[in-house]
Parts: C-alpha cells; sequence; structure tokens
C-alpha cells in the first residue's frame, strides 16, 4: 500500500524531466545509429529518452508476443522499468496484433502509448507498418519492418487491395525519421522454420542500434525458458537478423 | 524479488502468497491466465467448471465449507453465474469468497462492453478495482480480508489492460495455508427460503453500511494533493493514463468502486476547485458522486465506449481533437480469420454452399460469418444457437422446414447447450444442431472441459461422451462427421434437414493448434499454373494460404490470373483440392 504512494510521487517528478529529454535528445539516437551504421561496427546504444516507446505489431500467429517478452525480459535484465500492453484473444487468429513497450529508467509507465507518441515501430507485416505509423507515428519515429506480406482476407477475396512494396517503402521514407525494411521471413525460411522471423527482426533490432540490446543479453533470456535445440535455432536467427542490417 | 508480470499471473500469485488454495473457473478472454497460472502453484486445487454458475456454486460451497475460496470468470460470465451471486450476498460466507470479474472496454473478445461496476451495486457486493499487476496482486489479498471481516463475497474488477499488461512486480514470501474447513450447521444463514431471506435481506443493508464507513479509511481510497486547481476522482486503469499525462493535478484514486467513501470525496472535493470523474464506459462513479450533490465533469467529455489511452484523456481535458492523418493510402482491414487447416472452414463452406439460415454461438467459428465463408448468421451468447434455432424453426412452421441449423462448439455444448438440446427434443423441434467437435475450448487458447478427458490439474479423468448425452436428452438422429471430408458433409447434413424431428450431427476434428492431437501437417499443397483456369473457387474458402496473382492475358484465353498457395503457410488440408473442378491443386 505504502509502495503506490512513494510510486506516484516518482511518477509524477520523473514524467516532467523525461518529457522534456525525449525532444532534446532523440537526434543524438540517430546520430549514434548513423555513425555505427556507416563504420560498419557498432557501439551501446545510449540511453536518451524516458520513456522509449515500442510498438510491436504484426499478424496474429507470426510470434508477436513471442518477441515483445523476449525484448522486455532482456531489458528488464539490464535493469529497465518495462512496462507491455497487448491484446491477445481472438486477434490472434489472424488479425491484426499490437504489443505496447514502454521502457524507462526510472518508473512504471501506463501500458498504453499514446496516439502519436511511438519511438520506435517493429512490424512483422508491412501493412502493420503503415497501420501503427498512421495511429502511433510522428516525424521522429524509427520503422523496423519485415518486407514478407501477409494479405488479410479482403485482399484474398479480391475485394481490396494490397498496397504495393514500392508503395510501402515511399510512405516509410516520407512518414518516419528512419526506416528498415528487411526480407525476415526469408531467412527464417532459409533457418528452415518462417516462425522465426520474430526472432530475425530482434536479432535486426540490435544491429540498428537503437536499445541497448544485444546477442549477449538474448543469449541470457532465452537461457531462462527455453530449451537447448530450440535456443540453437533462436540464436541462428538473431545471428541472420543482425546481418541483413550490416 | 521482482519479476515481469501480467495483471492475470499477478492475481494468480497474488491468491498464493494469501494462502489461498481454492478457485474454480470457466475460461473467458481476458480471465483465463488467472486460473491457469494458479494451477501451477504446489499444493492449489484449481478446476474448470463447465460454467460460470457451476464454477460460483463450487466456490460457495468450499466457502460454506470454511474455505477461502475464488470464482474467476470474464464479465458476461456473471451473467451466467448471476443467479447465485445475487442470493449468495444474503446468505453471506462462511470462510472467505471472491469473485473476479474481467471486464473487456474496446470489446476486444467480447460480444458486448457491459461495465459489471453495476453488478457491484446491484447485487451489494463491495468491488476492488487494481490499477497494475502489483496492485492486482495486493488487491485480490485485500478482498480476502473484506471477505471475512464483514462476512461478504467481495468482487475484484480486473480489464483487458489490467490483466493482460506486463510490468514489474515486487513477489513476497506466501503465508502458509491453513485448513479451516469443518462442517457447521447455520440453516437460518443459508436456506433462503423467504422467511429467512427476509431476515438476511436487512442484515445485507447493515453490512452495507459498515463497508461505506469502512471505505472512507481504506488505505487504497487515496488522497493525493498536489496541484488544487483540477481534482480528478478515478480508479484503475484510467488512473495511470491520467498520471501519464497529467502528473501535476490531485487525484482521489479509489481501489474500492463500491461503495463509495461519501466522506472522502467530500473532503476531495473541498480541497480542490473543479473535478473531473475518470472512468471506462458506464458513468458509474459519476452518477453517484453527483447523487451526493458534488459538481463533478464526466461523461460530457470523455467517451461511454471503449478503453482509454492517455491521448484520449488528454484530448478531453484540453478540448482538442487531434486529427492524425499522414499521407498513408487505404489500409485493407485485418480482421481475425480461421487458420490454415482450420476444421471449421470446411462444415460453414458447406452450410454457406446449402443456403440454410444458420444460429451461431461464442468461439472461433463466429468469424466465419465474414466473407467469403458467410456460413453463421447470428452470436448472442453462450448456448444460444440451439434456443434460438428452436425457436426460428417454430416460428417459421413450414417455410422453416430444412432451413435452420444451429451451430455451437463442444466446449460451449457443454458449458450451456445441453438444456436447449433437451428442450428440443421435448417440444419435438425440427432444426438441425451441429456440434463443432474440435476436441478442446480453442478460443480462448486450449483449455480442458469435460469431453476431453483431463482436468485442469492434469489428471486423466472420466471422459464425456458427447453421442451418449445427446442420445440420453432424447435426440434419436446423431450422425459424426470429418469436416475435412466435404461430399460427405454436405451429404449428412442434408440428409438431416429432409428428417422430421430433431438432428444432431457432430462434425468432429481436432484444433489445428491443439498439441495433444499430435496431428501431423500434411505436405502443402501446390497450384499448377497450367491447369488453373483462374475460376477463383478456391478462394471462396477464405483460407489465408490461397491468393490470387493477375497475369497478363494471353490471346484466346479468358484467364486473368491465376491462384497461388504460400507454402509456408499450407498446412495441406486438402479442402481446396476437394473444392477445385480442374485438378489444379495438388
Amino acid at each position: 500500500m505504502k509502495h503506490r504512494v512513494s510510486n506516484t510521487k516518482l511518477h509524477s517528478k520523473v514524467y516532467r524531466g523525461g518529457k522534456k529529454e525525449a525532444t532534446q535528445s532523440y537526434s543524438t539516437i540517430r546520430r549514434g545509429a548513423d555513425d555505427a551504421g556507416n563504420k560498419g561496427r557498432r557501439r551501446k546504444a545510449a540511453w536518451l529518452k524516458d520513456p522509449m516507446n515500442v510498438i510491436i505489431t504484426g499478424v496474429g500467429g507470426q510470434g508477436n508476443v513471442l518477441a515483445s517478452r523476449v525484448l522486455a525480459g532482456m531489458l528488464v535484465n539490464a535493469g529497465f522499468y518495462v512496462t507491455i500492453g497487448e491484446t491477445f484473444g481472438m486477434s490472434q487468429r489472424g488479425g491484426s496484433v499490437m504489443s505496447h513497450l514502454r521502457i524507462s529508467q526510472k518508473s512504471i509507465m501506463s501500458p498504453q502509448i499514446p496516439l502519436g507518441q511511438a519511438d520506435i515501430i517493429i512490424a512483422l507485416e508491412p501493412v502493420e507498418a503503415l497501420r501503427v505509423l498512421i495511429k502511433y507515428g510522428n516525424p521522429k519515429v524509427a520503422v523496423l519492418a519485415n518486407s514478407r506480406v501477409v494479405y488479410p482476407i479482403g485482399v484474398i477475396t479480391g475485394e481490396l487491395n494490397y498496397p504495393s512494396l514500392n508503395e510501402i517503402k515511399n510512405v516509410l521514407q516520407k512518414t518516419a525519421a528512419r526506416s528498415w525494411l528487411i526480407d525476415a521471413t526469408e531467412a527464417a525460411v532459409a533457418l528452415g522454420n518462417p516462425v522465426l522471423s520474430n526472432v530475425v527482426i530482434i536479432g535486426a533490432l540490435a544491429a540498428v542500434n537503437l536499445l541497448p540490446i544485444d546477442r549477449k543479453a538474448f543469449v541470457k533470456e532465452i537461457a531462462k525458458n527455453m530449451a537447448a535445440d530450440k535456443q540453437k535455432n533462436n540464436l541462428a536467427a538473431f545471428a541472420a537478423g543482425f546481418q541483413l542490417i550490416q | 524479488m521482482k519479476v515481469l508480470m501480467s495483471g492475470n499471473e499477478a492475481i494468480a500469485r497474488g491468491m498464493y502468497e494469501a494462502g489461498i488454495r481454492f478457485a474454480a473457473a470457466y475460461p473467458g478472454t481476458p480471465s483465463t491466465e488467472i486460473l491457469e497460472e494458479f494451477a501451477k502453484y504446489d499444493g492449489v486445487y484449481a478446476e474448470w467448471s463447465p460454467n460460470e454458475k457451476v464454477a460460483l456454486e463450487v466456490a460457495i460451497g468450499a466457502a460454506l465449507a470454511g474455505e477461502k475460496a475464488v470464482a474467476v470468470m470474464k464479465h458476461v460470465g456473471v451473467n451466467v453465474a448471476a443467479d447465485p451471486l445475487f442470493t449468495v450476498s444474503y446468505t453471506g460466507i462462511n470462510g472467505a469468497l471472491v469473485i473476479i470479474s474481467a471486464d473487456d472496454p474496446s470489446l476486444h473478445s467480447s460480444q458486448n462492453e457491459q461495465d459489471n461496476r453495476n453488478y457491484a451495486k446491484f447485487a451489494k457486493i463491495p468491488m476492488l478495482e487494481p490499477a497494475d499487476a502489483q496492485e492486482a496482486k495486493e488487491f485480490i489479498k485485500l478482498a480476502f480480508t473484506i471477505s471475512e471481516k464483514f462476512d461478504t463475497p467481495v468482487f475484484l474488477r480486473s480489464t483487458t489492460r489490467v490483466s493482460h499488461s506486463k510490468s514489474v512486480v515486487s513477489l513476497e514470501e506466501p503465508i502458509p495455508y491453513i485448513d479451516k474447513t469443518a462442517i457447521t450447521y447455520n440453516t437460518t444463514k443459508y436456506v433462503m427460503v423467504p422467511a429467512n431471506a427476509r431476515i438476511r435481506r436487512v442484515a445485507v443493508e447493515k453490512r452495507t453500511l459498515a463497508l461505506k464507513t469502512f471505505a472512507n479509511s481504506f488505505p487504497e481510497n487515496k488522497l493525493e494533493i498536489n496541484n488544487p486547481d483540477v481534482g480528478i476522482i478515478t480508479a484503475g486503469m484510467p488512473y495511470n493514463y491520467a498520471k501519464d499525462v497529467f502528473p501535476d493535478y490531485s487525484y482521489l484514486k479509489l481501489g474500492m468502486v463500491y461503495p463509495l467513501p461519501e466522506k472522502l470525496i467530500r473532503e476531495f472535493a473541498a480541497k480542490v476547485k473543479k473535478i473531473y470523474v475518470i472512468e471506462e464506459l458506464d458513468q458509474f462513479l459519476e452518477e453517484q458522486i453527483k447523487a451526493m450533490g458534488i459538481s463533478v465533469i464526466g461523461k460530457e467529455i470523455f467517451p461511454y465506449t471503449n478503453e482509454f489511452d492517455p491521448g484520449i484523456i488528454q484530448n478531453a481535458i484540453n478540448n482538442q481533437n487531434k486529427a492524425t492523418d499522414l499521407p498513408v493510402k487505404s489500409i485493407p482491414p485485418r480482421p481475425p480469420n480461421l487458420c490454415p487447416g482450420c476444421p471449421h472452414r470446411g462444415l460453414f463452406y458447406t452450410l454457406n454452399k446449402l443456403k440454410l439460415f444458420v444460429t451461431g454461438d461464442i468461439g472461433c467459428y463466429t468469424l466465419s460469418f465474414m466473407k467469403p465463408l458467410e456460413g453463421l448468421h447470428s452470436c448472442i451468447c453462450m448456448g444460444a444457437s440451439i434456443g434460438m434455432a428452436h425457436g426460428m424453426s417454430k416460428a417459421l412452421k413450414e417455410k422453416g422446414k430444412g432451413k435452420i441449423v444451429g451451430v455451437i462448439g463442444d466446449s460451449t455444448f457443454i458449458h450451456s447447450g445441453i438444456t436447449p438440446l433437451l428442450n428440443m427434443a421435448y417440444n419435438k423441434s425440427n432444426a438441425v444442431i451441429i456440434i463443432c467437435d474440435n476436441s478442446t475450448t480453442a478460443m480462448t487458447g486450449m483449455q480442458e472441459h469435460p469431453a476431453t478427458g483431463y482436468t485442469l490439474l492434469g489428471e486423466k479423468t472420466k471422459q464425456l461422451d458427447l453421442k451418449v448425452l445427446v442420445s440420453a436428452l432424447g435426440i434419436d438422429n446423431i450422425r459424426v462427421v470429418d469436416p475435412y471430408d466435404l461430399k460427405n458433409t454436405r451429404a449428412v447434413i442434408k440428409e438431416e434437414l429432409a428428417k422430421d424431428g430433431p438432428s444432431v450431427v457432430i462434425s468432429q476434428r481436432p484444433c489445428v493448434l491443439f498439441k495433444r492431437a499430435k496431428l501431423k501437417a500434411q505436405k502443402p499443397l501446390q497450384v499448377d499454373p497450367e491447369k488453373c483456369t483462374g475460376c477463383k473457387v478456391c478462394l471462396g474458402l477464405g483460407c489465408p494460404p490461397i491468393s490470387w496473382k493477375k497475369m497478363e492475358k494471353k490471346e484466346g484465353s479468358k484467364r486473368e490470373g491465376v491462384s497461388v498457395i504460400d507454402e509456408n503457410l499450407c498446412n495441406g488440408c486438402g479442402l481446396c483440392l476437394q473444392v477445385c473442378k480442374f485438378e489444379a491443386i495438388k
């Protein structure tokens, strides 16, 4: 009971500071990552905005929930406060799914990211990237998306059109500060299982250097609750994703 | 120790830490994981009951025996359990009893958006509402304290966002379980005949008065006086949203949403100039606070429907309507769909082709109302398909002959389909009922039920034989089909529709995601682009791997494109192979 009072006070103090920092420091993150990209070497991402708002989206069945839990687990292990907001149930069955991760060094945040305030959007399917970008995007957002399409039912039946990959690319380039479109599914299929594309994306996320995660953190997290044989495949998927960004 | 936990996991942990060892539930999103998680702790008794009414009655029985018991359900489950609920409020409890209601603002996975805080007031039962996982763990313990202290059942209300969000929770040492169970007799308290119930009715009013006084000093009803210009009265998850965007305002955060702490609310009102009441769904707090003669701003600016988020609260208070239009073309919506290889697909494809009226029920198969399957035409609540099919067929008389089918899943049939099916036999119905038996409770994530042969605790048990049950209810025409066999499924349904009297068809095949069924995925199918005429018949199955590829027309050919199958998604069920008239799928 006392816990909540102190927590609340902390919360209000933190927020003001956090918000101010956010606007100033985001460009630093981008520069840092660019530099790293150009040199082909990575340095640990500096923690420059608090909270970081990350959305992981995809199609039910693509392993969206697992991706968000692995990512959150790595950050919790590193000492961050993480809140995950997700909905599952009916949407599992091939519908759009979305997890909100809010990551802070200082306090717990509410599990819903306000509209227009995502910092990073990770999409396991390209059109889902756009769907989230419309609602949560802003001129500073970074988008990492799988380029492999999964057609919604309306497209299958021929009633609706699915935008071309070029159109998607253009929209990403116009509306996001940075974006990467990678064929994570192809990399996963090459490893023998398309389901691994969620982990390929996590590997790519480590490579773009926007969050303080790396191979070591990934190894530690999956060692917690994954069978040894599965760990091997997942590690290969992580490495493949990392390579895609190189 | 601090760990990342969902609200549901935290509730289960809180139960365990508090020495609770008894719980019953029927699965329902967003409540399901509470019992699944609780069942994993050592020494607990946890069961899936056939429905929420039974679950509550089981918990009441345990409480009567002196146990501390929990019944868990989703918001609409409380409707099913409402009968015992209203009267157990009168009897009170012997041990302790907590009812968890997981509400679903925004209808993420539900047929309605009812606000179950109303049940607390209606049934005169106190209700606690946590705002996050940490509070969920604490509040379940407090709920038991209140239950014991006031001899009352207590509600713990969660919402989808509390149940399914994960945040950091501090674990505590569990207190040891103390067995206080015994047989005790107190008929004037527990036999609710009018003479006794009238006496208990008065006891309930006295208890509510005592709880109102208690609410004023309940430590989870908290005042936070910051900026005195604006005060916010709120409870549950909306508190976090409001704190995100208005950290400097003053707050009265209610941990108990019924009964309300009137003295505390007046104290708060005297300290702030203007009050907003922030609550999702009904104006439950607002109405009661206005009835105290306190002026507040509520639903005139906040939405009545859907869950909130920080932005909604900010926009409402700042009177802004942020339009978020980015230069993006229209994006195709992606509603949920039946999985590749789903056994329901073949059945509903057939029902559509037979041009019937299909009364539906609650389950994955409800999704088949959508294009292109369009094989289901109503869905009201658990079990409604059977009563409705009977009612329609009776009302339509000859016009309905051979046209009305009710469809219900195995778990849903056991939940509340048995009595209406008995009614069909008794009242000489002419409709056909199809039980979609996929051997599990698929929609909520493969929970056991009486026909699976296993309990929640993983023990083997007596397995209900659906055929025997249906026969015992008085149904003479019983057929079993495999929905992967389209031809036979169609023939059997047609035969049964032609008969007089009620029929039951059991459409039997395990859910493709059901691991225990050990289904081997068949080889992915392929379309032979030479043989495919582009007729699009296979697209009518609405199967996720099948799509349409436009081609340039060749001279002299009418063909505008061909079907393609994504081999990464296809599980080789073979339905498309059966509908293709040109043998183009292999």
